[in-house]
């Protein structure tokens, strides 16, 4: 069967892996280039102790970061060109009757195949996720957004896990439907709407999310690559004051505020005593999830999408097993 | 003999649609099986459920002394072509070839070269651009060469031209006469198969109307001929299969032995293609079936 699984996929393995080694030559120079860059600058910052404030430090070349970001889409790259004519393409053509009338169980054809394009999924978005984490290195050090939606789901471990739940929702789409572009459709828009309610819906409550109130003129930043899920200003009672739209001074519109607040608005760094002690009633809220719970969430989130990919395989082998051929 | 097919009340039903009712029937070794049936008759679902493809609705089967199962031993003893023919667009024959030996225990790749060489068949082409004759060719001789026990073949020579069936035909009559192998195929053109068949099913309208060795069901088969009369006392006697009335004689296809006293009727053998034609002719009714009458005058 391997032999035979090899001989039906060697054209889409030639092209994935051309595909991930042009990936891997554009990552690894720009990469160095950008580690290097990073390097100096730190250096440089290091030795006029000026090392605050890194942030607008643009790091890298605008194509390639889009490249970077793009890899969003990669995984399900696997389910669609890959996953859904698996089994689809064959029941389309008819040659599942003739790989079914070899002295192969179904049950063995449909667990070789669906294992070795298991595995070239994990190693897709594994090598992907690898070369995207690693190229990423000193942009997360610098921005500190490597928890922030976007960015979270290219780098770490979850790439792995979409690339094996797309493979295994194309696999799936395809055995139940029978035809090989709707089971491309339905790859496409489970994989989208899967993911986007996940991220979207689900991953802020993995963990109850820390809440800090802190005192407005004194400012708070959790520590490391936070992700940042709401921040908000509280009156004196406690209620959240809305969003300001207009003057304001850290966040609270000037209409709550006595007169003296007025020059901060303007951008003047001093606050008057009285102005002060009005800001003091009020509270910042800032709620997130912390730096270190970053790898739990990776777990998480992976763990989800392998168990997701796990049921529909068992879904499809259910299905073609006890249907008839 | 031992019975390498045997089935009983076998029937498949695809939602409201009754592919296959009640089947009951017998396939013993070593014989060539004619599968002759109308379009629609329930060839194909026949074949599909005696190859594990698949799965009745009620009935049971023996083939090969068990049910068709998902088992690399049962499937090794099974050769199914299904009417598509299915082969890898674009893979060639020695590709397929290839895929044989690694999906089989015991395949005989040196056959299937050698005769897809003496067709003067590529080995080298993807099966995608060879002409229809010539990937039934590829497909028949991938089947051949598993060394099944039993060949399930559905419509195998429709694609090919009256020599290449002749030939093919043939070949299978000395694969069977080398002894261990027992053939099913289906066809609705009985002249290709009169000539290798020694046993017959006869499907109609999803029902078995005949099944059993051709020169015995010959040998139960008369023609009466006779003048326009009253035909209760033969229907007492005798299953009458189809009867044409004209405006002077009554033609009837009888079953049975029982002997017919009335002078008045003259007894004839009949021919395979005439009593095939007759069950054929005949509606939802199971075997023996209703009185069908034809041609009758005004």
């Amino acid at each position: 069967m391997t032999w035979l699984v090899w001989r039906q996929h060697r054209a889409q393995f030639y092209v994935g892996a051309a595909l991930l080694a042009a990936l891997a030559v554009l990552l690894l120079i720009t990469g160095l280039q950008m580690a290097s860059q990073y390097h100096s600058a730190i250096a440089a910052c290091t030795a006029n102790r000026s090392c605050t404030d890194q942030g607008g430090l643009f790091l890298g070349n605008r194509a390639v970061g889009f490249l970077v970001i793009m890899t969003l889409g990669t995984p399900v790259l696997a389910g669609l060109f890959w996953g859904a004519p698996l089994v689809a393409a064959e029941l389309e053509t008819g040659t599942s009757q003739f790989a079914w009338m070899q002295s192969v169980t179904r049950r063995r054809w449909l667990a070789v195949k669906t294992g070795w394009m298991l595995l070239a999924a994990a190693v897709w978005g594994g090598v992907i996720s690898a070369l995207v984490t690693w190229w990423s290195g000193p942009n997360n050090a610098l921005h500190l957004d490597a928890f922030n939606n976007g960015r979270f789901d290219i780098m770490g471990l979850v790439p792995v896990a979409y690339a094996l739940f797309a493979m295994a929702l194309g696999i799936a789409a395809g055995t139940l439907l029978r035809r090989t572009l709707p089971a491309m459709a339905v790859t496409l828009a489970g994989f989208v709407a899967v993911r986007a309610v996940i991220a979207l819906w689900l991953r802020p409550h993995y963990m109850s999310a820390v809440t800090v109130t802190y005192n407005l003129l004194r400012g708070y930043t959790p520590a490391g690559s936070y992700w940042q899920l709401g921040q908000g200003v509280l009156d004196p009672n406690g209620h959240l004051v809305p969003v300001p739209n207009g003057p304001a001074a850290f966040g609270v519109a000037m209409g709550y505020l006595p007169a003296s607040c007025a020059p901060l608005n303007g951008g003047a760094t001093k606050v008057a005593p009285s102005c002060a002690q009005a800001l003091g009633r009020f509270h910042g809220v800032i709620t997130y999830q912390p730096a270190g719970r970053y790898w739990a969430f990776q777990g998480i989130e992976t763990g989800i999408f392998v168990l997701l990919a796990a049921i529909l395989i068992t879904v499809a082998a259910v299905v073609l097993l006890r249907r008839d051929a | 003999m031992t019975a390498v097919i045997q089935t009983r009340g076998l029937s498949k039903r695809y939602r409201r649609v009754r592919a296959l009712s009640d089947c009951t029937i017998t396939v013993p070794e070593g014989r060539i099986s004619a599968l002759i049936g109308p379009n629609g008759a329930g060839k194909t679902t026949l074949l599909r459920l005696l190859s594990g493809l698949a799965k009745p609705t009620a009935g049971e089967m023996a083939v090969l002394g068990g049910t068709p199962r998902q088992d690399p031993v049962f499937l090794a003893e099974i050769g199914y072509l299904a009417q598509e023919m299915p082969l890898y667009r674009r893979f060639t024959a020695d590709d397929h070839i290839g895929i044989g030996a690694h999906l089989n225990r015991r395949w005989d790749a040196g056959y299937a070269q050698d005769r897809l060489r003496s067709l003067n068949i590529p080995l080298d082409r993807a099966a995608g651009s060879l002409s229809g004759g010539q990937r039934a060719q590829v497909a028949l001789a991938l089947t051949l060469a598993k060394k099944p026990g039993l060949l399930l073949l559905d419509e195998p020579v429709a694609a090919l031209d009256p020599l290449a069936r002749r030939h093919f035909l043939a070949t299978l009559a000395e694969a069977v006469a080398d002894g261990g192998l027992t053939v099913v195929l289906s066809s609705h053109l009985l002249a290709d198969l009169e000539r290798v068949a020694d046993h017959l099913i006869l499907l109609a309208a999803s029902r078995v109307q005949l099944c059993g060795d051709i020169e015995t069901l010959l040998a139960e088969h008369h023609v009466l001929v006779g003048p326009r009369k009253d035909t209760t006392a033969i229907e007492k006697a005798r299953t009458v299969v189809q009867a044409v009335r004209t405006a002077r004689q009554t033609t009837l296809l009888v079953r049975g032995n029982a002997p017919v006293i009335d002078p008045d009727w003259e007894s004839d053998e009949v021919g395979l293609e005439e009593m095939v034609l007759a069950y054929m002719g005949q509606d939802a009714a199971p075997a023996p079936a209703q009185l069908t009458t034809v041609g009758e005058d005004q």
